[in-house]
């Protein structure tokens, strides 16, 4: 058969978010690979520079939708270093209570898609079950099962009270003991097996030098971890190992992902028993004194980095983000060398290139009371009751605004 | 002069084996969801589908040849209903039979696969030649050792005509069980001629959209799923009547109940492999298929030609 | 001695020029001013002799009379080190560091897009992140650049093309 370029995106049914791969095939052979990124580039960047700091706290969470902890964590971090906040222990605490629950929650989420590209949906069917118990958690802390919006400028927004910490316990059990089921079953399963490993090799060397971050770089034997390398939030003071990988493939980066959950299960129960009491954050001025900073945070795809760079006023000069697919993305080249056309999709997906999830509405249910679903006119409506009864109105704020514009 | 008209278009044959072929769709849906710990579909859901797919637009690509990519359809349709006139359902006697009729069965099964074939190349598009490409390379794996475990039985009962080996076992029972393995490697063989995890890799969703039917929409990816259906029904027929052949001399509705039985718990067979395997790539696939399944057909021809031999002597 | 300390000494001592522009921020992190020209000995030296051997990224910053490039590289202990150095304006001319971190390319791709800052030495590829029918000579993080203007110029250009 002569050689045929088919194209994988912007649309394909193996990619999530829009991104363009052209493949060169000669039979099932792959004989290049190329790249076209930048289909999801909506200018953040450069929008940060136009809003305030607080603002830029909610709009850096929303570059995706499963890390957005990581996003948000990455630019407080930075921006309390400029202003020179010393933010509470308990909130460092909760910070990285919320990080390894979104690890988590990422994790099982990558272990599904993982069965669904080769062909393995009850994987699929099983993993996403067993996040929601995760996600529900999230939803319970947080009032979000994505994009949470507990970080601000020196500290968190939300405690966490004692019964929480009951159902974040009860909860660990539970993913726990299904975790165990699921290392059980990528140890036995033949097929599973067969089509990952010897899957997308990225030998040690390559994985070096070509700068890969994560499980990706981890599962190639690297040890690099930020978390511990270089401690942020409350990971200096809780015990946990880095896990690695020798298999150098698609098999050994799911080993990976499967050890780390079952290290994050133990984090949060040594952080849940060791938060000490007291406040959850302190005051963070409006303008932010000239200066920069740059922030390192282990997201559960790889390190991902902030740079932030102040100059007196409420407004930052520039932001710059490193998110951890585009350290990766650049060794998928590497690994499809000479492979089947069937591995492209796991091989793609293994270094887990970050696609948002759509959030959605929990409606709670009670018996015999009536429906209690909002729809959006009435949310509005009843956020500006809620403000107006607490002494603050937006109604001339958004006149003004409406008149400028 | 009316009857054959009736056989061919109401019983057993088209209008049956449409709505045979959707309950087992349903079925195969409804046990795949439920052992994924979901919900699954309500019992018309594949009768909906089929309805909205006739509804809608026939899209025929520019580059395609209109012909061949219209034609192939029902070619695919048509094979698989006439199969079924010479494979015995219920009584040990099927519509039509002569010597030699086994040898045509596999054939028309082999057509549906060449339509695949055919309708992805003519399509032209990239996914869809993938695709077409792939079903036909997994034919030759597959299809060796699904003749050969067909052949086993019909050596033992001394025939080529599925009606007579039908008869020969009912009247020598307990020598169906000589051909266990023979079972096993044609419903594992099945599976390939189906297109169902793991052999799905002519339609790998997350690889080539859909492989041969990317390019298929309204009547006519209608017609080739309904066509997939019946191909389901008529090759668990074959396995029930060769590999199971017991019951044929029942009253005609336990005998039909009977049939429905062996039929339905093949289809469930199938749907509990699909949930609990990956999608293998296609060299491990053509590597298992010669590997194991040919030596083990062969293994199956072999326990029979010494049975025989023993039985016989 | 912290290492922080250690290796802003030992990059002063090595290169005279770099003295009183080296500032260790706080544990783990140092920034370093170089100019432009003993801009890529100093990376050699941190790299091959300091073993800072990761590249975290790249960050391009407008400073209204110059485009400053901080180069982001960081050693297993953690210890980040931000050289950064700066480029004119008018002609924002600068080496690709790809023969030390073949990673560096898409990073390279990105300033050269959204700052327009010329690499030399970089191979033919796929601009990253602006579509390919992007007007030329707008760069979006230039803080002179004005959203509005440009976006009438794209629809402008496209409707060209079409």
């Amino acid at each position: 058969m002569r050689k045929v370029v088919i194209p994988i995106g912007p649309q394909h049914p193996a990619l999530k978010e829009p991104e363009s791969f052209s493949v060169t095939l000669s039979g099932e052979r792959i004989m290049a690979f190329s790249a076209r990124l930048g289909y999801n580039h909506r200018g953040i960047e450069k929008a940060c520079e136009e809003r305030t700091y607080i603002q830029d706290v909610y709009l850096v969470e929303r570059i995706c939708g499963i890390c957005s902890h990581a996003h948000s964590t990455a630019f407080v971090q930075a921006v309390e270093e400029i202003a020179g906040l010393s933010v509470p222990e308990r909130a460092l605490y909760i910070r990285t209570i919320i990080a390894e629950l979104e690890r988590i929650h990422s994790h099982l989420l990558w272990l599904g898609v993982a069965g669904h590209e080769i062909g393995f949906d009850t994987l699929l069917m099983y993993t996403w079950r067993d996040r929601e118990v995760v996600m529900d958690i999230l939803a319970e802390l947080t009032g979000n099962r994505v994009n949470y919006g507990i970080n601000t400028i020196g500290g968190v927004r939300r405690n966490i009270d004692a019964s929480e910490i009951s159902d974040i316990l009860k909860a660990m059990d539970i993913l726990e003991e299904r975790t165990k089921y699921y290392i059980q079953l990528a140890k036995e399963e033949t097929t599973l097996i067969k089509r990952l490993s010897c899957v997308g090799i990225l030998s040690h060397e390559d994985a070096l030098s070509l700068g890969a971050v994560g499980p990706t770089a981890r599962a190639s034997g690297i040890p690099r971890d930020t978390r511990k390398d270089d401690p942020y939030a409350a990971y200096d003071k809780l015990e946990f190992k880095v896990i690695t990988d020798d298999h150098c493939d698609v098999y050994g980066r799911t080993l990976v992902r499967l050890g780390e959950l079952m290290e994050s299960y133990k984090m949060i129960r040594q952080a849940l028993k060791e938060m000490p009491t007291g406040p959850i954050s302190v005051k963070a001025p409006r303008k932010i004194p000239a200066g920069e900073a740059f922030s390192r945070y282990e997201a559960p795809r790889g390190e991902d980095v902030h740079y932030v760079k102040a100059d007196g006023t409420d407004r930052p000069e520039r932001v710059k983000v490193r998110a951890p697919t585009l350290a990766n993305l650049q060794t998928v080249a590497k690994m499809l060398e000479d492979r089947q056309l069937a591995d492209l999709p796991i091989v793609i997906a293994a270094i887990d290139p970050c696609f948002s999830c759509t959030d959605r509405l929990i409606s709670l249910r009670e018996p015999k009371k009536p429906d209690k679903t909002l729809a959006w006119e009435d949310l509005r409506a009843y956020s500006i009751e809620w403000y107006r009864a607490r002494g603050i109105d937006f109604t001339k704020v958004n006149r003004k605004i409406s008149r400028r514009n | 002069m009316f009857t054959p008209f009736l056989h061919i278009l109401v019983f057993p044959g088209f209008l049956f084996l449409v709505f045979a072929g959707l309950i087992a769709e349903y079925i195969d849906r409804k046990l795949y969801a439920r052992l994924q710990n979901r919900v699954g579909p309500p019992f018309f859901q594949p009768l909906a589908d089929f309805i909205k797919l006739t509804s809608k637009e026939d899209i025929v690509p520019e580059e395609a040849n209109p012909r061949m990519f219209k034609a192939m359809p029902i070619f695919a349709l048509t094979a698989t209903v006439t199969a079924i006139f010479y494979i015995p359902l219920w009584s040990p006697k099927a519509l039509y039979s002569f010597n030699g009729d086994l040898i045509v069965v596999m054939y028309l099964l082999t057509i549906p696969t060449l339509t695949y074939f055919l309708g992805g190349w003519y399509s032209t598009s990239l996914y869809s030649k993938i695709g077409a490409v792939r079903s036909l390379t997994q034919l030759f794996a597959y299809e060796v050792p699904l003749l050969m475990c067909i052949l086993a039985p019909a050596l033992l009962a001394n025939t080529w005509s599925l009606s007579e080996m039908a008869s020969f076992y009912e009247n020598h029972s307990g020598y169906w069980l000589f051909n266990i393995i023979g079972f096993a490697v044609a419903i594992v063989a099945l599976l390939g001629k189906l297109e169902k995890v793991p052999f799905d890799i002519p339609e790998a969703e997350t690889e080539i959209v859909a492989g041969t039917f990317t390019e298929y929409s309204g009547r006519l990816f209608g017609i080739f799923r309904l066509s997939l259906d019946i191909e389901a029904i008529v090759g668990s027929s074959l396995i029930a009547s060769v590999y199971l052949p017991f019951g044929f001399h029942l009253k005609p509705l336990a005998g039909f109940l009977l049939y429905m039985g062996k039929v339905l718990s093949i289809i469930a067979i199938m749907s509990l492999s699909r949930s609990i395997f990956a999608r293998l790539r296609i060299d491990q696939m053509i590597n298992f298929c010669w590997k194991y399944l040919s030596p083990l057909a062969f293994l199956q021809i072999l326990i029979c030609l010494i049975a025989k031999w023993g039985l016989y002597r | 001695m912290t290492s922080e300390d250690k290796i802003a000494n030992d990059l002063t001592e090595k290169f005279r020029s770099l003295s009183g522009k080296i500032r260790v921020q706080r544990a783990r992190r140092i920034m370093a001013e170089v100019d432009k020209d003993s801009f890529e000995e100093v990376l050699g030296y941190a790299i091959k002799i300091l073993r800072f051997s990761i590249l975290c990224t790249i960050t391009g910053l407008d400073e209204r009379q110059s485009i400053g490039l901080i180069y982001h590289i960081a050693r297993t202990d953690g210890i980040v080190l931000s050289i950064k150095t700066s480029v004119s304006y008018e002609k924002p001319l600068m080496n690709t560091i790809t023969p030390y971190f073949p990673a560096a390319e898409i990073y390279e791709r990105e300033i050269a897009d959204l700052l327009g800052v010329e690499i030399a030495g970089l191979g033919p590829g796929n601009r990253y992140p602006l579509p390919d029918n992007w007007p030329k000579g707008e760069y979006p993080l230039r803080k002179n650049w004005k959203k509005n203007a440009s976006a009438n110029n794209i629809i402008k250009e496209r409707t060209d093309n079409a």
